[in-house]
Formats: structure tokens, C-alpha cells, sequence
């Protein structure tokens, strides 16, 4: 074939100005985001929107909080007010900032590109900068600009007042996304290149629970009811406030109280300092940014894993000479190894990445946190029936946990689920393996926090030990239906790998899981019977006559509470068939269906954007 | 007449106390291909970063068509491309998309661009996916529309990373005849390498990195005869001159185990 290729250039491009080399990469980035938004699947669309309507009804009542309590607020008490939210809005838009400059900057897919190209490297940053700020743009709304314009509706405020809310609400825009920029900084000198996908997972799941906790304001506020009384509050904090007065969001709410008060130029000269500063801060970031990235301070690309540092032990000893090679290949080591050790060795591998990989940990510090909750709760309150329902959420949970975290187990292998089809451990050493290296860490942790929240509520002790035992034969059963579900329905997306599994087989487990706990409770219910219940099955009508699904459904129950009013020995055997059988029938069952499926194979659905690619192999 | 298209002075590059570069002075001709090549960790890709201006030197200067990569940059970027190891572009664009960002990046005319994205596309025989997002591409279709990109701006400088890497025998053929082209036109073809039949049939001279520091660089006959065996490949000087021969004695007696 011939080849026919313009000669090379012999004078380097004409430069292009600022604007153009700016809107150029601008363009780009819109195209490209243009892209990715017309390549969402329905169901981002649903979850984003629902999302969205759920965060603007909890922002919505916390405003009408808000108004409320500015409405009875003398206006200086009100300034300080307007403080304490500006100052929320910096520190969100930092959190929230920080995610955004990280995924910019430091898991950029152009930023080689742009690097190598004649493109000046002010040019570029200055779009990504700007990226960074919009993706600030709705805290800064919510937290900073809308304040100020309520602020100005409620007192009445003149139309130079609005200048101001302008002038402050850039300020506080531009401060929070140069301050997330400079903090981005030291993330990502911190954090290794390689390890950068988990670092963001780590900040959203911290951005996740942080939302989660905004959800709880509403309930918490309604709980408070008359207690909460800002007013009475902020006149009480004016010490707080007054030093709160020499930070820029002291500045901020300054400028907007000189606007009320028709102060204009000293309304002005705060803006002006809040907007300068914010300036200076955002040119500090930029610069440092630039030159991070120019000498190599702050990696480029997500290379591998550094040089480690820790001396490793030295396996070899003496000279490493062909005859000592050829000695260890001419001894024969296959097959005579038990096939525990091939059980154990893909537990233990599950747990080292498990260990290593900072984003599983959250898998386990969302019960932990849910506890937290649940304990809080019952300091507060010291019910009774807090504690009742907290020992029955928490037995709930390990169920669900249990299951969730086995659900887990076969996607994990991600790309490389080759390498379990090839090894010669197919069926059950390597679902034992998953099987344990599931429920190890879940055994662990759902002990711990069944039996030291028993122990810390007081409850009796055979309660404890029974709680015990139940937590026990429950991880190993919801596992059980959780690898099943696994081994058939994992999936892998390279961009999130976290999300492992299809969402219909999840909620299908959840399903399982729960007829199945509904199993366990009627045999543990026949073993031991509340006497309330006996009342009631006492003083029940006899079985209902006739057709149709309610009188089906109200024989059905009325034949299974009869072994409750049989003689105790008999209704003990009835409970323990029905606890025993019931267990060993799903979790045998279930881990019978996963070997035979890990004989024929297991795969991992190959997930990338909206395409799919299911991979089999054998 | 031919041009030094390439030079470094100098050329250091430190990880705190750690030379990963250490002071290399290299010239590339117009017209000539330069294979670089060493072993795993000696400093090839830090010196193409350099070479690229994505990373600043620590100490010493790089020049790019006599134009200083730090000090010039615009300049020297234009007449320059880099087809790095990984190809990271964005998924979400289409081949043509992408090439025509890049010629818009390198400022070639858009009545050129459009025609040669065509051209570049077919000639790498991804005319038919062109208007696909390159998240569905494979590794080495991927590696194709970098090398595409490489080419749309006609660049003077054209350094490589491993650009064989996840090629098909076919496109792996049309590179190298490609980069050959490229050399006889007047260009500067700087590539690293880790398959020395490359190297030995496409290169007019290599330069052997080893622990960041230049242990040897002329044309595969002029190595040959520093280490004095005339009948040896570039893979024995290799090995000998990287220390190598002890892995080179391993293979040989596993291969002798194996026929006994």
C-alpha cells in the first residue's frame, strides 16, 4: 500500500489568542458532557431526578425553617444568621468541591492531551477551573446567593442592596471552589495516582452520608418541635458571632446588613474586600495548580502503584543460579494439595482486597453508623420500646447486610474473572472460599454490634446468647442466598466498580432474604411463644370456610399458629424442625445451586456506560 | 542537509534524591528514527514526558525543532506529537470528533481537518467506526486513533511510547511503514521499545537507557562492534551491555532442561 503523508511543518502553528484557545476547550467540554448526558440510561435519568426532588423537598422545608425564623429576627440578630449559613456554604462548597476538582483534575482523560498540544496550560486550567465552579454553582445558590436575596425581600431592601448580594454571592462562590481547588491539592499529593477511584468513592460515600444526615434535619426538627428557637439561640452566641465577624463570611453577611440599613458605601467596601480576597485566593490556587502539575509535583496519570518503601522479606537467599531453577521445576507439586488451601487462599484473597480497597470498608461502616444512630436514639429517649425496636432493626440488618455483602463476592472479581474459571478449584472450594471470606468480616462486625448493643441496652442474658446464635445461623443463610444471587448476576462497570451487581437480583435477594427470615421467625415463635399471642390465638374464631384468596390466606395462618397451642414438647420439636430445617434447606440449598453454577462457570457482565457485554467462559 | 530535530542537555529528572533521568545528552536528526529503548523502570517514559513538555526537567534543557520545551512550549508542542503507552482519550467523543479536537487543538485549518480525519481513519481501517464513542473501541483501535491524532498536524517531531503495543500484525506493519515515510520526508522519529527486532530493523540509531543515565547509543552495527561480536542481535548487545546476561544464561539452560 502506499503510503501518502503531507509533509511535516516547518514553522510551528500561528498562536490563537486567550478567548480563542478558551472557548475552544470550552466547546469541547460541553460537547463532550453533551455526550454522556445523551447516553444516560433511563433509570440515571429516574434516579437523578427523584433525587433532585427529594433534596429540593428537604431544601425547601429548611428554608421555609429559615424564613420563619428571620421573620421574627431583628435584623442584627439576622446578620449573624446570614453568617452562620454563608459559613455553610463555604464549607459545602469545599466538601463538595473538593470531589469535583479531584474528578477534574486528577482523573481527567484530557488533561495529557491538552498538556502536549500548543495549547497554553493558563488556557487549560482555566476551563477546568471553570468547571469546578459550576459544579459549586447550586451550593452557591442555595447557601449564598438566595439568603441574600430573602434577606433583602424580608426587610424591603433597596435595589442597591441586590448589588450586593451579587458582589457577595461571586465572593463566596469563588472562594469556595479556590478553597476546594487548594485543599484538591493536598488530596492528591496524598493520594497516589493508583488509588485515585478510591479516593472518590471514599468522598462520596462521605458526601452520601452527609446527605443522608441532611434527610434526617426535617424529623429532627419536627422532634425538637418548641425547643428550637434560633432567635433565643444566636442571642445567646454573641461572642461566637462577633469573632465569626473577622472571617469572610462575617464580611459577606456585613456587606448585605450596610445594604439593609442603606449604608452603601460601607456595604460596598465589605463586598469589595470579600471579592478581592476570594480573587487573590482563587490566583493563589490557580498558580499552585499550574505549577503542581508542570514540575510534577502532583502526578499526571494513574500509573501504577509507587516503589514501596517497607523493606520486603528477602525469599531467596544465596546466589538465584539455573541449577536451583531447574532443581524446584523438576520436583513434582501438583495435585497434592489439599483443596482447603485453595479454599482458604480465595477467602484470604477476598479479605486482602477487601483490607486494601478503602471503599469496602464503607460496605461495613454503614451498620456501624446505623447502630450509632439506633444507640443515640435510645440515650436520648431511654424507651422501652426503643430498645425493642432496636434489637429487632438490628437483626433485620444483619440479614439484609449479610446478604448484601455476599451479593458482593463474585463481582469483586471484576475483569479478572478469568483467572477463578481457570484454576482447578471450580465447585465448592471456591464458594466455601467466597462463603467464608463473606462472612468472616460480617460475622465479626454483626456480633460485635449485636451483642454489645445487648449488652449496653441490658438486655437479659440469654437473650444475648440467643441474639448471638441467631446472628450466627442468619449470616450464614442470607450469605448463602446472597452468593447465589452473585455467582449469576455480577456485574462489572470499570468507571464505577463498586456497583457489582444488577439491580433487579438485588432487590430479588432482599426478597428471599426476607420469606426467609419470615421462616426463621415462625419456628423461633413456636420455641419460644409470647404469651401475648397465645392470648390472642386463644380467643381467635375458627378456621374461615369457603373460596377466595383471604379466606385462603386466613386458613393458611390459622393452621400455622395451631403447633403454638400444641403440648410444649411437641411444639418445640414443630420449632425446631422449622428453625433447622428451614435453615439448612436454603443455606445448603443455595450453596449447592452456587457450586454447580461455579462448575459450568461463573460470569461477570461487563458494563461500560450503556453497553453491555456478558462474558462466559468454559 | 539534515537538522537536529531533537536535543537535550543535560536532561535530569529527580524524585526527591532519586535521578530517574540523570544527565542525558541525545541528538536526533530530521530524517532519522531513533529507537530508545532499557529495561523496566530506567527512565524511557520520564524522558519522553520531558521530551513532550508533560513533565518539567529537574535540571538541563530539551529542544524540539531548536525550540526549548519549558521556554517555548507553544512552539516546540506544534511541530511535536506524542502517541503515549496508554491512550487515554475521551470515551465520549466519536473518532472523528476526537481528531478533529485535535486538529483544532494544533490549529490546522478546519476545510484540512475534516479531510484528513477521513484519510487517517481509513488508512488505519476505522472508516467504519468513525462515528462511534470510543468507549466501545478496543485497546488497540484506540492505540490507532492516537496514532491517527499523531499524524493530522504534521508533525516535525513524533515521539512514541511503545506504540506497537496492542497492534495487530497488519497495523503494527502500517506504523512502522507509517513512521518510515515520516523519516523520509524529513521528520524526527523517536520511539521506545521494548521488541529489539524493531528496533534493529527500523531504527538508524538506538540509545540505551539504564537506571536514567545513557549507557550506549550509534546504529545497531556500531554497538556491535563496541561490544566486539560482529554476529550478535541487538537483543545479546542488549542484554550484555543492561547486565542482562544472566537472565540470557537462565533462558538458555531452561531452554537446554527442556530438550533434554
Amino acid at each position: 500500500m502506499k503510503i501518502v503523508i503531507p509533509p511535516p511543518l516547518t514553522e510551528p502553528p500561528q498562536p490563537q489568542s486567550f478567548g480563542q484557545d478558551f472557548w475552544l476547550l470550552l466547546r469541547n467540554q460541553l460537547h463532550v458532557t453533551w455526550n454522556k448526558l445523551r447516553h444516560w440510561p433511563f433509570l440515571a435519568w429516574l434516579g437523578v431526578i427523584s433525587a433532585g426532588i427529594g433534596l429540593l423537598s428537604v431544601l425547601v422545608y429548611l428554608g421555609s425553617v429559615a424564613y420563619g425564623a428571620l421573620q421574627v429576627m431583628p435584623p442584627e440578630i439576622g446578620q449573624g444568621f446570614l453568617t452562620l449559613i454563608f459559613m455553610i456554604g463555604i464549607a459545602s462548597q469545599v466538601f463538595f468541591g473538593i470531589t469535583a476538582a479531584f474528578v477534574t483534575l486528577y482523573m481527567s482523560e484530557d488533561l495529557e492531551l491538552f498538556f502536549m498540544s500548543p495549547v497554553p496550560l493558563r488556557v487549560v486550567f482555566a476551563v477546568k477551573s471553570l468547571m469546578i465552579a459550576n459544579s459549586n454553582l447550586l451550593t452557591a445558590l442555595l447557601f449564598c446567593f438566595l439568603p441574600g436575596l430573602f434577606y433583602g425581600l424580608l426587610f424591603q431592601a433597596s435595589a442597591s442592596y441586590y448589588l450586593f448580594v451579587i458582589l457577595v454571592g461571586c465572593g463566596f462562590w469563588i472562594m469556595g471552589t479556590a478553597a476546594a481547588a487548594l485543599l484538591n491539592l493536598v488530596v492528591m499529593r496524598i493520594v497516589p495516582p493508583h488509588r485515585s477511584r478510591e479516593a472518590v468513592g471514599v468522598i462520596g460515600a462521605v458526601a452520601g452520608i452527609l446527605v443522608a444526615l441532611l434527610f434526617q434535619l426535617p424529623s429532627m426538627i419536627m422532634m425538637q418541635g418548641q425547643s428550637l428557637n434560633l432567635t433565643d439561640w444566636l442571642t445567646g452566641q454573641e461572642q461566637l458571632l462577633k469573632v465569626m465577624g473577622y472571617f469572610p463570611w462575617g464580611w459577606g453577611a456585613k456587606a448585605l446588613g450596610a445594604g439593609i440599613t442603606g449604608e452603601f458605601t460601607n456595604g460596598l467596601a465589605w463586598s469589595l474586600l470579600l471579592l478581592l480576597t476570594a480573587a487573590a485566593l482563587f490566583w493563589v490556587a490557580f498558580i499552585l495548580l499550574e505549577r503542581g502539575f508542570r514540575r510534577g509535583w502532583i502526578s499526571l496519570t494513574q500509573g501504577a502503584a509507587p516503589r514501596r518503601k517497607k523493606q520486603h522479606r528477602d525469599l531467596h537467599t544465596g546466589e538465584f543460579t539455573p541449577s536451583t531453577l531447574q532443581f524446584t521445576v523438576t520436583e513434582h507439586a501438583a495435585g497434592v494439595a489439599s483443596p482447603w488451601a485453595g479454599m482458604w487462599a480465595v477467602a484470604k484473597k477476598d479479605l486482602l482486597y477487601m483490607k486494601r480497597d478503602t471503599r469496602e470498608w464503607f460496605g461495613y461502616m454503614v451498620p456501624l453508623l446505623l447502630m450509632m444512630f439506633f444507640v443515640a436514639q435510645y440515650l436520648f429517649f431511654q424507651a422501652e420500646q426503643t430498645a425493642s425496636s432496636m434489637v429487632s432493626v438490628l437483626v433485620m440488618y444483619t440479614l439484609m447486610f449479610s446478604g448484601n455483602m455476599a451479593l458482593q463476592s463474585f463481582g469483586r472479581e471484576g475483569e479478572a474473572d478469568w483467572f477463578l474459571n481457570s484454576v482447578p478449584l471450580a465447585g465448592w472450594p471456591v464458594v466455601w472460599g467466597k462463603l467464608l471470606g463473606a462472612v468472616i468480616p460480617t460475622l465479626v462486625l454483626m456480633q460485635a454490634l449485636l451483642v454489645g448493643t445487648a449488652v449496653a441496652i441490658k438486655v437479659s442474658a440469654s437473650l444475648t446468647i440467643m441474639l448471638a446464635i441467631g446472628a450466627f445461623l442468619l449470616t450464614l443463610g442470607a450469605s448463602a442466598i446472597g452468593l447465589f444471587y452473585s455467582i449469576n448476576n455480577s456485574r462489572f462497570n470499570p468507571e464505577s466498580p463498586q456497583q457489582r451487581i444488577s439491580p433487579g437480583a438485588s432487590m430479588l435477594m432482599y426478597l428471599v432474604n426476607l420469606i426467609f427470615m419470615l421462616i426463621l421467625a415462625l419456628g423461633m415463635v413456636y420455641l419460644i411463644p409470647p404469651a401475648e399471642l397465645i392470648t390472642a390465638l386463644k380467643a381467635m374464631p375458627p378456621a374461615p370456610v369457603g373460596g377466595g384468596f383471604l379466606n385462603s390466606m386466613g386458613r393458611f395462618f390459622f393452621t400455622i399458629s395451631r403447633p403454638l397451642l400444641w403440648q410444649p414438647l411437641g411444639r418445640t420439636m414443630m420449632g425446631l424442625l422449622v428453625t433447622f430445617g428451614s435453615w439448612s434447606l436454603v443455606f445448603f440449598g443455595f450453596m449447592a445451586a452456587t457450586v454447580r453454577q461455579s462448575r459450568k462457570g461463573l460470569r461477570v457482565e461487563n458494563v461500560t456506560g450503556t453497553k453491555k457485554k456478558r462474558r462466559k467462559l468454559k | 542537509m539534515h537538522e537536529t530535530l531533537i536535543r537535550t542537555q543535560h536532561l535530569t529528572k529527580r524524585y526527591g534524591s532519586t535521578a530517574v533521568v540523570d544527565n542525558l545528552n541525545l541528538e536526533v536528526q530530521s530524517g532519522e528514527i531513533f529507537g530508545f529503548l532499557g529495561p523496566n523502570g530506567s527512565g524511557k517514559t520520564t524522558t519522553i514526558r520531558m521530551l513532550s513538555g508533560l513533565l518539567d526537567a529537574s535540571e538541563g534543557e530539551a529542544y524540539i525543532c531548536g525550540y526549548n520545551i519549558a521556554k517555548e512550549a507553544s512552539q516546540a508542542k506544534g511541530l511535536l506529537a506524542y502517541v503515549p503507552d496508554q491512550p487515554k482519550i475521551y470515551g465520549k467523543l466519536t473518532a472523528t470528533e476526537f481528531l478533529r479536537l485535535v486538529a483544532a487543538l494544533y490549529r490546522v485549518p478546519k476545510e484540512f481537518a475534516a479531510e484528513r480525519a477521513a484519510q487517517l481513519l481509513s488508512m488505519f481501517g476505522l472508516a467504519e467506526r468513525a462515528d462511534e464513542l470510543l468507549e466501545g473501541y478496543s485497546h488497540g483501535m484506540r492505540q490507532k486513533v492516537v496514532l491517527a491524532a499523531a499524524l493530522i498536524h504534521q508533525p516535525r517531531v513524533i515521539l512514541l511510547d511503545e506504540p506497537t503495543v496492542g497492534l495487530d500484525p497488519a497495523s503494527a506493519r502500517l506504523l512502522k511503514n507509517v513512521l518510515q515515510e515520516l523519516a523520509l520526508q524529513g521528520a524526527a522519529v523517536f520511539l521506545s521499545t521494548h521488541i529489539l527486532e524493531i528496533a534493529e530493523r527500523m531504527c538508524h540509531r538506538v540509545g540505551i537507557l539504564q537506571q536514567g543515565k545513557l549507557i550506549a547509543q550509534g546504529s545497531p552495527e556500531e554497538l556491535r562492534q563496541r561490544v566486539g561480536h560482529a554476529d550478535e542481535s541487538l537483543e545479546d548487545i542488549f542484554l550484555e551491555l543492561t547486565g542482562g546476561h544472566e537472565t540470557a544464561e537462565l533462558i538458555r539452560s531452561l531452554e537446554e532442561g527442556d530438550n533434554q
